[in-house]
Parts: C-alpha cells; structure tokens; sequence
C-alpha cells in the first residue's frame, strides 16, 4: 500500500465491501480510550464510550451482525506531560490506545507524526449529531482542512473574585454585579486587579501572597495575559511573538509579586491545596477554568457559589489588547492503530458519544460547556444555571490556541521565561530577550518576531 | 580449551552487558542528536504530506509561494480518471452511470461537499463508508494525506493536475518530508542560549556541593564516627543512614515535602516561634538548593559510609592500639593512620559519585521540577525535559539527546581528570617486591 488515506486505499476497502456487503459476522473489538487532564468527575469521557458501544453493539444486531466492543478506559495520568509521553512513546511502539481524548494542540504533530487518522474519512459530518456541534469547535478540531477530531467538551476560563472581599475594600452589591460587563468593556483592568489585591491585603482581608492567586502550572490560561496585553498567538498559519505584549504580560506577573500580592513561590504550589484555598475564600481574586465550579461546590464543599464568586472574562491588560478567555476544547481522536475496520468502529463509537444527551452528562457532572446546540434544549443542560451563565457570559468571547506543529515549542518557551521573571531570576526585559533568542534557534522562520 | 579462551568465555556475559546496557544507550544518544527528531516527525522513518507546516517551508525556504497556496487548496473533481476506475472497482454499472449524468464535470471544495452531493443520488451506496471512500475516488487535491513514499506523492501532484518542473518536484519532496533529518542545529542552539549557561553553572554547583559536603565529606564523618562507637551501636546507625537509598525515590520525596511544604512541618513547628509559613522546598534559589542538595546529599552519604567504614575496618587493628600506647589522640589517629588509607576509596566515591550526580535527576523532578523559576534545573533534567515532557505533545528527541550527549563527554573527561589527579597508575602499579 502506497498511499494513505487516499483514493487506493479506500478504494480496496470500497471494493471489498460491494464484493462482501454487510453479510453477518461476528467480530470481537477492543478499544482502550485515554483520557488526559481528567478527574474523579471526568469519567464520562470514557463512560461515554462504553455507551456508545452498547448503541453501537444494537444496532449492529439490528442489522443481523454479531459485533462485542470491549472498552478499556484510563483517566488516571500524572498530569498533561505524563499522558502526552505515554501516548507518544506507546505509538512509537505501536501500542497506542485506539481512542485518545487529548488538548486540540496535539492534533498538528500528532498528525504529521502519523499517530493519528483523519476523523472525517469515517463520519459522515452532515448527519446528527456532527452537524449539531458548533461550527467552530469542529473548526477548532480541524487542522490544514481535514477534520482530525471531534470536540469532546468545551470550557473556558474565567478570572474570579471573592465577592465578601470585594465588599470589603468598598465595592457595593451592585458594582460587583456590574463586574462581568465592567471586565468586557475594558473599565476594570489587571491594573485594577494589582490595586484591589493590594487593598485588600492592606486591609488584612487576606494573607500576604492570597490577593491575587493565579493557576499553579504551566497552562493554556498564561496565553490569556499574552492577548490581555494585546498578543497574538498566530497569524496566518504562522507562530507569532509580540516583545511588547509579552514583556507587558511578563511585567505585570512581576509587579504582582513586587506588590506582594502574589508569592515568589506560587508556582509548583499543590493543587489540592490551591482548590481548597480559592474555595474557602483564603484569596481574593484568582483564575481558572469553567470546570472549577464542580469542585468548588464538589469535593470543596461551597454551598452557594453563585451569592459568594463572581466570574468574569480575563481583564484587558492595556489598552492594546481587551478582556479574553481561551477555551481549551479536548478532542476524540483516533489513533492510527489495527485496520481500517477498526478506525471506522471508533470513528462511529466517537460519534454516538457525541449525542447530546450522553455529551450532556459529562458537561454537567464536570462543569464543562455544551459542544452543540441542542443541548440547550436538554433539561439537565438548561436547568443548569452555571452551565448556562457560563456559556453566555465566556464563550462568546473565547478564542482557542492555534493548532500548530511548532506551538510546544513555543509554549516551553514562554512558560520557562515566565516562571523566571515570576521568581525574580530575570526581569521581564530579560526574560522577552531570552525568550526571542530561543525562539529564533529554535523556530526560525516558522515564528515571526515582531 | 585454553586458559585465553576460557578468559574471553568468563568475560563474555559481561561484554555483552556492557554492549547493549552501554555502548548502544550512548551510540544511539549520539545518532540521536545530531538529527531534529521529534514526536511530529517519529522515530521510525516518515512520510510525505501536505500539512500547513511544510507549505509554509515550501514558501520560505524553497521560494514557491505559489506553489504552497495551490497545493492547499482541497480539491474533489468528478472526471473520466474517477469514473474509470469505478468501473474497475467493478462498482453497480447504476451508480456508476447516476455519477456520469448528475455529477460529471463538477467541483467540489471538500469531502464534505462531495460527500453531500452522492448521498443525493439515487443509487447511492448505503453506508458512511463508501460514501466517504467513493469521494476519496474523485480527490484531486493533496491536502492533509500521507504518502509513503516519493513516487506516490509525485503520481498524486499528477493525478491532481499540477505541472511541475524537476526543482519543484524536489522542493515539494523535501518540504513535504514528515520523517527526521540530520542537522548539527541541536548543538548550535544549544551554545546560542543564554539560559544553557545556567543550567550548566547549575549542574556544576549542584554536583561539586552535594558531592564535597555530603558524599565524601559527610561520609567520612560518619564513616569514622561510627568506626568509634560500640559495633552494634554502629551497625544500627548505619543502617538508619541506609534508609533513604533503599526508599523508593517517590516516597522519600513525598516525606520531604511533607516537611518542607508551607503547610508541612518544618513551617508548622516553626510557627509557633512566629515564622510565616513558607514552602521551603520552592520559596526562593538558596532554599529550593539547600532541600535538593540534602535530598540528594542524604542518599549518596550513605554509600560513601559503606566503602569508608569498611575501608577503615581493613586497616590492621595493632596500628590504631600502636598508635595509642604512643599517645597519639583521636584526631591524629584520624588525620595520621585513617587518611591515609583511604585515598583509593575517596577516589572511588569521589570518580563514582560525581558521574552518578551529573546525571541523576529523579528527586530533583520529584521536589522542585527545577523551580522555582528553573532556579535548580540541572543539565539532566533539561534533556528530560526537552526530550520526554512537552505540554503540546512534541517531544524534542533529537535536542535531548544533543543534551544528553554532553553528559557522556564530561563524564568522560572527569572520569580521566579523577584519575590523574588521584595517580591511578600508582594504584595499578605491582607491589614494590614483585618488581
């Protein structure tokens, strides 16, 4: 077999199936799914599955065909970095699971790497429930216009404050309510984050270092700052890097700890103990993601989320750039393991996973938001008031990252070179000038410097 | 059999140990690091395919603009070429003749349109499959597909209707190319950062400090310590001191954390002296090095006390009783007969302990990651870094193994240093009487 994925192959498969048709059979399938970046209340991405598989299995005897689908399902990885490598390493070995749910930044090298297949070989994406996702997620799922993927969830990232806090500097009930739209026309800035966190900690409201208490790793929401500050990720298909967005975001994460608002030491700090303290009012204002509120009101015990934290967008950093949050949709992607039979069986359990009702259980039981239109009709769905807030609030505003071959090595860069001005080891001049050296070596002409 | 050939029989287990468990590790780091090998462009060999990426190289590098624009516009073409070989697919003769009537002629941007357009057909085929595999006959374009070789990515550019000239075959053979390509780049970038002297600087500290104070030094004090207590008394303190190498890496960690952690015990304790709770283990440089180098420095002191105490064990019982019948106080025992006799162990320790240092980096991953602010990131972990951890999925192989490379020549080159400096050949040199 010469050619992937084009005409030879399918066209020895097509044949194949006018000879044979779908005469009856019994076949015996196993897919093991991996999921990244889940929780205890993630389990539906793999659940799902299993679902879809019972659906699958009926409607295959319906037919008159004997299909068994075993699912085997993993959630538990030791964050993004453990659940990439396993991935990679085991396609390398060509023991990868069949089923990933993985970041849409993947998609690019991932790929190029073969590791995966084009999803849209398999799926027809005019048919229920394809053509009921958002046009742009499933944009957000394709790269170099083929469809590698379909959106698993979708979420953003909202910036947070505690509003007894907020009261407590001077805010009034109705300025806290008039916060979120305050944020997304660019009145109430990050300079206005740094003053208020400093108020507040003058004030002994909260501990020195809890003013402001941003994520404690590496992560999409760091890129927020980079546009607040008026970035841009890339343009055109190509990497871009902004000296002075960057340095602007770099300072003001520098300033945040000269202020002492934020510790020296933040980063690396425990997530269990990062969730207990922003659920418990410890600090003043902090940022996340919409899946927080299942373990704020979950496992962290906060009765009345709504009457205690406001949410907004992400605050403009300057005049160049505005108020943003980015949404980090995972994705189903099939790997290019066993045959085309294969492919195919995941292709359609990933579809049927996609329904709305099944995708509508994950979304709530974790927090996510809705991947198509109809779940709004959906009871769970729309009786659900964060899911619902959260989506008219942050989700037209959200912007995705690029899915791009070279953006690792960007996102390494950015990440090392914030930590160290965060921790006092270079200024934020040093760090852009370190960055832009590293990113010239690195990507030469697929970034461009401005 | 002769008494050579037996020789090479009893080596032989041992240099086929050192071949694979060795040689091969450090041969195939060297191969590795002088290629751009990553996750995008796998191991194992590559691939041709039209992907945004490699448009974007035929643009820049190769001067084809054009070219990259035309070949990513997707392209599904009802033609005679399609048709012809539906019928050698020997597909219904209906379908066949609905495709020439309705559809011959047209254009379609993608596989979605095409697709929407054969589901209309009457005699279409009743499955997503071949529907999707019926599209893929009319595909004229060579977006986002991979070729497994050359020749089928020149047929397709062919297929589709492009013209190219033999430059422009090699420009679009060579931007296309997925697979990994020798370069010294790895090691040009590596000199150009300014954050590798760090690093390099760092590791420096972190070996000599940890291997002076706790490996020999630390050793030696308990090494000779213990050699003066009771013998059970000494037995059950070296054993405590063996505790943390025989603890899994993982474990021991943990329980520094627990220790050092702001909410751990270190700041609990010293809480009630009024000391603001802090993460010692990641509050600023000094602390996160004063916990990595004892974390490390905890493990490799035991060894060295195993080799010093039995080393010291070994030297004749009637010199030390000698020595005190002539006066001679615990230090000078120490400074006089101890010493002295202990330069081949510290040669060993020292020679064994600092290429062991220099390329260890469990705990140091396990308790900082190399922070706060890549404050302790020592040369190992940044080629593991590089090499096995990328938030983007696209590991950088072939930079980490540049990396790692360097490991094995100053590893090397110290191994020689050590021995020079320490005389080895004195060492190895025969007893004076059996010269």
């Amino acid at each position: 077999m010469t050619i992937t994925r084009t005409a030879t192959r399918l066209s020895l498969a097509t044949a194949l199936l006018a000879t044979t048709g779908f005469a009856a059979f019994a076949e015996d399938y196993t897919f093991r799914v991996w999921a990244g970046g889940s929780g205890p209340v993630d389990d539906y991405r793999t659940i799902a599955i299993e679902m879809a598989a019972d659906i699958l299995e009926r409607e295959a005897a319906i037919r008159g065909e004997e299909l068994t689908i075993t699912i085997e399902g993993r959630t538990t990885f030791d964050g993004w970095d453990d659940f990439k490598q396993a991935i990679t390493l085991a396609s390398e070995a060509g023991d990868a699971p069949e089923i990933v749910v993985t970041s849409h930044t993947d998609i690019a090298p991932w790929s190029q790497a073969g590791i995966i297949v084009p999803v849209e070989d398999y799926v027809n994406l005019d048919a229920w429930p394809l053509n009921d996702i958002f046009p742009n997620l499933m944009g957000i799922g394709s790269f170099g216009g083929t469809v590698w993927g379909i959106p698993q969830d979708s979420e953003s990232r909202p910036f947070f404050f505690w509003k007894e806090h907020m009261r407590a500097i001077g805010y009034t009930d109705d300025q806290i309510d008039a916060l979120p739209a305050a944020v997304q026309n660019g009145e109430y800035t990050l300079q206005n984050v740094l003053e208020d966190a400093v108020a507040m900690q003058e004030a002994g409201i909260v501990e020195p270092g809890y003013g402001f208490y941003p994520r404690v790793s590496n992560g999409p929401d760091y890129w927020q700052f980079y546009l607040s500050f008026g970035g841009t990720i890339e343009e055109d298909g190509q990497l871009v890097f902004d000296r002075e967005s960057m340095q602007n975001f770099y300072q003001f994460f520098a300033d945040a700890v000269d202020a002492g608002i934020t510790r020296q030491n933040h980063i690396g700090t425990p997530w269990d103990q990062w969730y207990a303290e922003v659920a418990s009012g410890r600090a003043g204002m902090w940022h996340g993601g919409t899946w927080h509120y299942a373990r704020y009101t979950g496992r962290e015990g906060l009765d009345d989320f709504f009457n205690t934290i406001q949410f907004t967008l992400i605050p403009a950093g300057d005049e160049n750039g505005a108020a943003n949050t980015i949404t980090h949709p995972l994705m189903y992607l099939i790997t290019d393991q066993g045959d085309e039979d294969k492919h195919q069986i995941a292709a359609e359990l990933v579809t049927i996973a996609s329904e709305p009702r099944i995708n509508t259980l994950h979304a709530i039981r974790s927090a996510h938001l809705s991947i198509a239109r109809s779940q709004s009709d959906i009871d769970l769905f729309a009786n659900d008031r964060w899911a619902s807030q959260a989506t008219e609030r942050l989700l037209p505003y959200a912007s995705a990252q690029p899915n791009n071959t070279d953006f690792g090595a960007y996102i390494d860069v950015m990440w090392s070179n914030l930590e160290a001005t965060w921790t006092g080891r270079k200024t934020a001049e040093e760090a852009v000038a370190d960055a832009e050296a590293e990113l010239l070596a690195t990507l030469g002409d697929a970034i461009s410097i401005r | 059999m002769t008494s050579r050939q037996l020789g090479f029989l009893f080596l032989a287990p041992a240099t086929a140990f050192i071949i694979v468990l060795f040689l091969a590790p450090v041969l195939l780091t060297a191969v590795f690091a002088f290629t751009n090998m990553s996750t995008a462009t796998g191991i194992t060999g590559g691939a041709w395919q039209v992907n945004p990426g490699a448009m974007r190289r035929l643009a820049l590098e190769h001067e084809e603009p054009q070219l990259a624009e035309a070949l990513q516009v997707q392209v599904f073409a009802v033609d005679e070429l399609g048709l012809e070989r539906l019928i050698q697919e020997g597909q219904p003769e209906a379908l066949i003749r609905e495709i020439d009537a309705e559809l011959l002629g047209q254009s379609f941007a993608s596989r979605r349109e095409i697709a929407r357009a054969l589901r209309a057909l009457e005699n279409r085929p009743r499955s997503t499959r071949e529907i999707n595999a019926l599209a893929s006959t009319f595909e004229r374009s060579l977006v986002g597909n991979r070729y497994e070789s050359e020749q089928a990515l020149f047929d397709a550019i062919a297929i589709s209707g492009f013209d190219l000239n033999a430059d422009q075959e090699q420009a679009v053979a060579e931007a296309t190319w997925t697979g990994w390509n020798w370069t010294t780049e790895n090691f040009q970038r590596m000199v150009s950062l300014p954050d590798n002297r760090t690093i390099l600087l760092n590791t420096v500290f972190y070996v000599f400090t940890t291997l002076i104070i706790f490996n020999t030094f630390f050793a030696l004090v308990l090494a000779i310590t213990t050699h003066y207590m009771p013998e059970r008394a000494a037995g059950v303190f070296r054993s405590m001191w063996l505790l943390p190498r025989v603890l899994p890496p993982v474990l021991y960690v943990l329980m520094w954390k627990w220790l050092a952690w702001d909410t751990g015990f270190l700041s609990s304790l010293l809480g009630y002296f009024g000391v603001a709770p802090r993460n010692w283990m990641l509050h600023d440089a000094p602390s996160a090095w004063t916990v990595v180098i004892m974390i490390n420095g905890v493990i490799g002191a035991s060894m060295g006390m195993l080799i010093f105490a039995s080393a010291i064990k070994a030297i004749p019982q009637p010199i030390f009783y000698a020595s005190e019948v002539d006066g001679a106080s615990r230090w000078q025992q120490i400074r006089h007969i101890i010493l002295p006799q202990l330069k081949w162990p510290i040669l060993f320790i020292t020679t064994y302990q600092s290429l062991s240092l220099l390329t260890s980096f469990q705990e140091i991953l396990l308790a900082t990651d190399g922070g706060p602010g890549g404050a302790t990131e020592v040369w190992a972990l940044h080629a593991y870094h590089t090499a096995l951890s990328n938030y983007a999925g696209n590991l950088s192989y072939g930079y980490g193994a540049a990396l790692a490379l360097v490991l094995v020549v100053i590893g090397v080159i110290l191994s020689l240093a050590y021995l020079f400096f320490f005389d080895f050949k004195t060492l190895v040199r025969p007893p004076r009487i059996e010269r």
